[in-house]
């Protein structure tokens, strides 16, 4: 299926890593989930810091889109969670991370998962395999019975 | 427009509204749902364009002015790119559809395997247990008795010779072992004679072709050879197999009643899950499918592969 990354580790604990290398401190912002009214605030502070960042209006979108994928999966499989953002700024390029952390279920199959159209849910299986289109840069780390934590990335062409 | 079209136009003008009072994220959020579900529903990209063009222009009857149609035609425009995005989720490369087509086959060819063991190697040996068994109650019967269970045993053989023929069809070991057209000329045999029509082969093709490409062949003539018993009332059928220049030719022709092939392959047309699944498996392999047919003039499958996408699909497993 291809390039996302697989590795066991504790995602609930797991640490957000700092991606800078220069002078500029990373900006970061972290969002409870538990609602559909917390998707709406992540959306709007990923939606605004990608705009100071610099992305133009369709990667907006897709950044957007991509964070209310991945805090729907939150409220369908964990029922809470956390959405991270974090503003990348290295030398020679910029972009934003997205983190979702959540210490739900955990999936089973994650190649079944990164499959089009599977959902355990009934729902669209639009998810994961879309985030990881609409995206630069794509990692899952799940456990089963721990949780699960997806980052991806998107860097300003 | 359909009533369900009708219902979202409402609600992406009842959003639009929203937005031009003064809606928010949330606004934005709830027309990405919206895309969602009109994507859940199957509308297509051209549905959702006309949705939106639907509720722009009622929006605007209502523009008193020049700044209140640009602010209209602004909050549109934000609130359908997030009303597309869903739609972007699900864009796939054509190699992709492809692997994906190739996996199925893939995993369809195993489950053609298992089924197949089970009905030569299972199903074979509970038979000949029946055939043990019967032999022994014959010698304690009477001689009219004996004729009777003898027709009984003649059924039991007949069955077996159903369940090879419909084992080696189902995933002949004679295409492993010995190609293609030993492996065709066999199936043949076996439908001309279930079907009552004749079915002739011709090849003039020497070597032994990949793999993935010999399988591909392989179901879509087994296919085309039952549709022709199925629906075409044929007397005969021919299969030629040959190469012109760099391509690989094969055609499937019959004398039956043939069909209406634009209306059955139109989008949305009743396109039999088996024409449709030829034309994937082709396409798995970079090969095409014409058809030429009409009421009464009989069928003509052709099929055309590229030499060099018969090579790559050396790549495509068994």
């Amino acid at each position: 299926m291809g390039d996302y990354f697989v590795a066991h580790q504790e995602p609930g604990s797991r640490r957000v890593r700092k991606f800078s290398r220069d002078n500029h401190s990373p900006r970061e912002c972290v969002i409870k989930i538990e609602s559909d009214a917390d998707v709406v605030i992540a959306r709007r502070k990923g939606r605004s810091m990608a705009a100071d960042i610099g992305f133009e209006p369709r990667d907006l979108t897709r950044i957007t889109a991509a964070i209310s994928e991945l805090a729907r999966n939150i409220i369908a499989y964990a029922k809470r969670g956390e959405i991270v953002l974090l503003s990348i700024d290295q030398e020679k390029r910029q972009g934003i991370a997205v983190v979702s952390r959540d210490d739900g279920p955990g999936i089973r199959d994650l190649s079944q998962a990164m499959r089009d159209g599977f959902s355990t849910s009934g729902r669209l299986g639009l998810g994961l395999p879309g985030v990881k289109r609409l995206m630069d840069e794509f990692e899952i780390v799940s456990e089963p019975g721990r949780g699960t934590a997806v980052t991806v990335r998107k860097w300003k062409s | 427009m359909s009533t369900d079209q009708g219902a979202f136009t409402d609600q992406f003008l009842a959003l639009l509204q929203e937005r031009l009072h003064g809606g928010g994220e949330d606004t934005l959020q709830r027309s990405y749902e919206l895309g969602r579900r009109l994507l859940g529903e199957g509308l297509g990209v051209l549905s959702v364009a006309t949705i939106h063009h639907t509720a722009v222009l009622r929006a605007l009857e209502g523009a008193r002015s020049q700044e209140q149609t640009l602010d209209i035609l602004s909050a549109a425009q934000s609130l359908f790119m997030e009303n597309l995005s869903p739609y972007e989720l699900t864009q796939q490369t054509l190699h992709g559809v492809n692997l994906a087509w190739r996996r199925l086959n893939e995993k369809l060819e195993a489950e053609a395997k298992r089924i197949a063991h089970a009905l030569h190697d299972e199903a074979g040996q509970l038979l000949a247990t029946a055939h043990i068994s019967l032999a022994d109650l014959a010698e304690d019967l009477p001689p009219r008795s004996q004729r009777r269970l003898q027709e009984t045993r003649d059924i039991l053989d007949q069955i077996e010779e159903q369940f090879r023929r419909i084992s080696h069809e189902l995933r002949p070991t004679i295409l492993d072992d010995l190609g293609l057209v030993p492996a065709v000329e066999f199936l043949a045999e076996g439908i001309s004679k279930r079907g009552g029509f004749g079915v002739d082969v011709k090849s003039h093709i020497e070597d032994r072709l990949p793999p993935g490409l010999e399988t591909a062949l392989y179901r879509i003539i087994q296919e085309a050879l039952t549709n022709v018993s199925r629906h075409a009332q044929a007397r005969r059928a021919d299969i030629r197999l040959w190469r012109a220049g760099h391509d690989l030719h094969c055609s499937i022709r019959d004398d039956g009643v043939g069909f209406d092939a634009q209306g059955v392959l139109r989008p949305g047309g009743h396109a039999g899950l088996g024409l449709m699944g030829m034309r994937e498996r082709l396409a798995a392999v970079g090969g095409a499918l014409s058809i030429t047919t009409g009421h009464g003039q009989g069928t003509e499958l052709l099929i055309t592969i590229p030499r060099e996408n018969a090579d790559v699909s050396a790549n495509y497993h068994r």
